[in-house]
């Protein structure tokens, strides 16, 4: 049988495999090679009652154990995970939801990833699941670059778009998703389709996405909801087709008020683009960029503010002074300009008058100077021209280097503990006075607001009247409690909070102080003698263990001169420790000999020191990357970090002659 | 760029005092104002002012109500009494247990006058009232930078600190770690902080974001 695979002992590829047996066994030389295989036909029996499957369906998810079909009726017992009960849940509903958006099934596996995620991060819990499947589904259209709205989304769970909304941020934030930015191009064809166009729905669309396109470069996108924009632009473009689009429409296929679209209509209308012919605007792209309509509006109040304040303080006579001088301006740089640019007509109506020979000096001089002026300019712009070929190569590199210029977040800053910190904490150690202190205050305000007991009774009197529900309601729970207590129930329990998933720690002083605080395991034990021993393995635990609390607010004054001011140390060491054994292999005997003995937060200080230098090289290789890579992703760094490491043992076995240390590693070896 | 606080009570006050004593006011060369606002500064509005703090008794709501004339009370909808005060103008949510919270003051020095009036009425009306853990717990204040500011751009660099989606709120959310300050940043350079505990963190936070606000300016 040619199966493709060959025999690890011969090498024939005579391989037979037996299906029943389910084993697989080489023909030349006899030897079994693999048994208990995993088939992928279905057989049948008869049984007493039928016919039944032989065997089980074990699927391409589980991790092992035996998976029942038809979980959900018969969990108890049959060793299915709960989590892998919870994970197919979601995967049907997630499928249903996508078969309902009309997404593909490449959408619905990325949506499952994105609730595996979740889940492992356990920010499912106290959400309901309609929520998390949505809010999953809609990351995946982000990222994917569907034409999906939250609100379709939200339409067909039956759920709050706004709770959907708030949901899917957390998500994507916790998840370190970075989604970009809605476009509200995505959008124009699917609502081009329901508007009815027939066969020139193509050709609307694109004038509608031309039109979008123009408000982006306006700025009348920004901060507003793409279904706007969108059913704007697709009413304009389809009355320049010649369709009779209402606006009732528009707002009936893409789901916005009526005010909402006229007030966009009526935004674009203020852009000079709206200004174009059809013919120019489908050909002309003008330059200039507008400024978003809501910030013309604030200085357009600003303008008219200052103008109310301007009445009061300036007298007639400034307006008059300044109307002057800018009448004054404009005629002199009016004149200015003219002469020395605009000649010609001038010259054609002196020429022929018989004036003085100065007035005819005087045209030649300025004749002259805009010959030069014109020459010179061009010889500047030439020479900009030819130096800028040059640079332009290199400017363009740059562009798509960081084609999104602007600062970035500086993590340093925040990490840094700063003097007000200190004396925040400081203030707070101090108490505060305890009396009230009314010396400044006036009595006979205060003495208003006071009724007489009059009126206090009559207060309470129509306060009865109005709340006399509240107070029956009252009245009947406290019987009730009261009754309670005589039969002696005992009093309802407050539920215990969920404890808090115990996060990876870095060393095992960190994970057994995380375990005390999660619960006292014995009162036997001597918990501070337990707190000694850490404390006792050395320096190197210590600014780990502050390094992980930096997050939560130091508590005392020495606590907070302890933290280190930059904190992404934390993470680092974690990486340290954890490419430990690529070092450990050629390293020397003494200290394996050590970690052996001890916890191995001991080892880490000596071994800080001859680890230091490949440390660094790894540093500078990851660090980035070890901003925001969280615990999930841990898994790609580490193979990424081990050949480094292996290279850099590599490098040192070439150098063992000299090197006294590493030699002595490998005496042990042959020992 | 500056920014500072706007002071303009006091500014005002001086300025009509002068015009009100003096007739001759038009004939004398104009007095300089005794703040000369900085040309480029941009002035930051304290809008509300949230401050917490306990009379260390417990408190017949009841009787508060019924005896107070700027207050209400339905237990039906909200647990506590709802008093207000006209000068300053200031709300106060008082609960049984003593605690008050005094929301609604335009200032600090507002919020501190108002806590204790009403520390005061609740003296008047006989509780033996103290006056503890007097604590600002939230200042909400506005800014207008003047320019407009590309949004996606700012999401897309930012992300870790920030959210834009048009599709919910037309403005940008940062949640700034160090001072921990939440903003809101409109397009048209209108900036709202949220959360601060005293002026300085809002000092600090529009140190801090307004750089970046200016390298995301639209041109």
């Amino acid at each position: 049988m040619s199966t493709g695979l060959k025999c690890r002992n011969c090498g024939s590829n005579e391989i037979e495999e037996d299906s029943a047996r389910g084993d697989r066994v080489c023909m030349n030389c006899g030897s079994v090679l693999e048994d208990s295989l995993i088939v992928s036909e279905v057989q049948f029996e008869e049984l007493g009652h039928g016919a039944a499957a032989i065997g089980q369906f074990v699927s391409a998810e589980s991790s092992g154990g035996a998976t029942n079909y038809g979980y959900g009726k018969f969990q108890v017992g049959s060793g299915t995970e709960s989590r892998e009960v919870t994970i197919k849940k979601a995967k049907k509903d997630i499928t249903l939801l996508c078969q309902q958006l009309q997404l593909s099934q490449h959408c619905a596996d990325t949506a499952v990833n994105f609730f595996k995620l979740a889940l492992n991060r356990n920010l499912t819990r106290g959400r309901r699941s309609t929520h998390i499947y949505a809010a999953c589904v809609y990351m995946t259209c982000r990222t994917q670059g569907t034409s999906h709205l939250l609100i379709d989304i939200s339409d067909v769970q039956q759920i709050c778009s706004y709770e959907l909304g708030r949901t899917y941020l957390k998500l994507s934030h916790a998840l370190c998703i970075n989604i970009p930015s809605v476009d509200p191009c995505l959008y124009i064809m699917r609502f081009a389709n329901r508007l009815q166009l027939g066969s020139k729905t193509h050709e609307v669309s694109m004038t509608a996405l031309r039109i979008v396109q123009r408000m982006k470069k306006d700025c009348m996108h920004s901060g507003r909801r793409p279904t706007g924009l969108c059913g704007a632009a697709l009413l304009i473009a389809a009355r320049m087709h010649d369709f009779n689009r209402t606006i009732v429409d528009i707002v009936g296929v893409v789901k916005i008020h009526e005010s909402t679209l006229r007030k966009r209509l009526s935004e674009f209308a203020e852009t000079p683009s709206s200004g174009l012919t059809l013919e120019e605007f489908m050909t002309v792209d003008l330059e200039r960029e507008q400024d978003p309509p809501s910030f013309k509006a604030a200085r357009k109040k600003d303008r008219e503010r200052i103008k109310d304040i301007g009445e009061f303080e300036l007298t007639e006579l400034q307006r008059q002074i300044d109307a002057h001088l800018e009448k004054d301006l404009e005629k002199n740089t009016n004149t200015m300009l003219r002469k020395l640019t605009k000649f010609t007509e001038v010259e054609a109506t002196d020429k022929g008058s018989v004036a003085s020979n100065r007035i005819a000096e005087n045209e030649i001089e300025l004749e002259e100077s805009r010959q030069f002026i014109e020459q010179s300019n061009a010889e500047v712009i030439q020479h900009f021209i030819d130096s800028n070929t040059e640079q332009k190569t290199d400017a363009t590199h740059n562009m798509v280097a960081a084609n999104i210029e602007g600062l970035r977040p500086d993590i340093e800053a925040i990490c840094r503990v700063t003097q007000s910190d200190l004396e925040d904490v400081e203030r707070a150690k101090q108490s505060e006075e305890t009396e009230l202190y009314v010396e400044d205050l006036n009595d006979d305000e205060l003495d208003q607001y006071v009724l007489t007991e009059e009126e206090a009774l009559t207060k309470m009197d129509m306060w009865k009247n109005l709340n006399a529900e509240y107070l029956q309601k009252q009245k009947e729970r406290e019987e009730l409690l009261a009754k309670e207590r005589e039969e002696g129930k005992p009093e309802r329990k407050k539920r215990k909070p969920r404890r808090k998933p115990i996060g990876p720690s870095t060393t095992a002083g960190e994970a057994i102080e995380k375990m005390l605080q999660e619960k006292k395991i014995s009162n036997k034990i001597n918990y501070d003698i337990l707190k000694t021993l850490t404390e006792g393995m050395g320096a190197a635990g210590e600014p780990v263990a502050s390094g992980s609390d930096a997050n939560s607010k130091p508590i005392t004054l020495d606590e907070l001169q302890l933290t280190p001011i930059i904190v992404e140390e934390g993470p680092i060491k974690t990486k340290r420790g954890r490419i430990k054994p690529a070092f450990d292999l050629p390293g020397p005997s003494r200290k394996r000999g050590r970690a052996e003995a001890s916890l191995p937060t001991a080892d880490l200080t000596p071994k800080q020191a001859d680890t230091a230098e490949p440390a660094v090289v790894l540093e500078d290789h990851d660090d980035a990357e070890y901003d925001d890579v969280d615990e999930a992703d841990d898994v790609h760094v580490e193979p990424e970090a081990e050949p480094e490491a292996t290279l850099h043992d590599m490098l040192n076995k070439g150098a063992v002659g000299d090197d006294d240390e590493y030699g002595y590693g490998f005496e042990e070896e042959e020992y | 760029m500056q920014f500072h606080f706007k002071n303009a009570d006091a500014g005002e006050d001086v300025a009509t005092k002068t015009v009100a004593l003096n007739p001759h006011a038009s004939l004398q060369p104009q007095q300089p104002s005794p703040y000369v606002e900085p040309k480029d500064a941009h002035e930051v509005k304290l809008q509300n002012i949230v401050a917490t703090f306990s009379v260390a008794c417990e408190l017949d709501l009841r009787s508060i109500n019924a005896r107070t004339r700027n207050s209400e009370y339905t237990p039906k909808r909200f647990h506590g009494v709802i008093m207000r005060m006209h000068s300053p103008r200031c709300t106060a949510l008082i609960f049984r247990t003593g605690k008050i919270i005094c929301t609604g003051a335009r200032n600090e020095i507002e919020a501190n006058i108002g806590s204790r009036k009403f520390a005061r009425i609740l003296q008047k009306l006989g509780f033996p009232v103290k006056f503890v853990d007097y604590k600002l717990q939230n200042i909400v204040a506005t800014v207008d930078l003047r320019f407009p500011i590309r949004l996606e751009n700012l999401n897309q660099v930012h992300g870790q600190f920030s959210s834009y989606e048009p599709e919910m709120f037309p403005g940008l959310i940062y949640r700034m770690v160090k001072p921990r300050i939440v903003l809101l940043i409109f397009v048209n350079g209108k900036v709202v902080f949220t959360g601060a505990k005293s002026r300085k963190d809002i000092m600090d936070c529009l140190e801090a974001i307004s750089p970046i606000l200016l390298s995301f300016r639209k041109t």
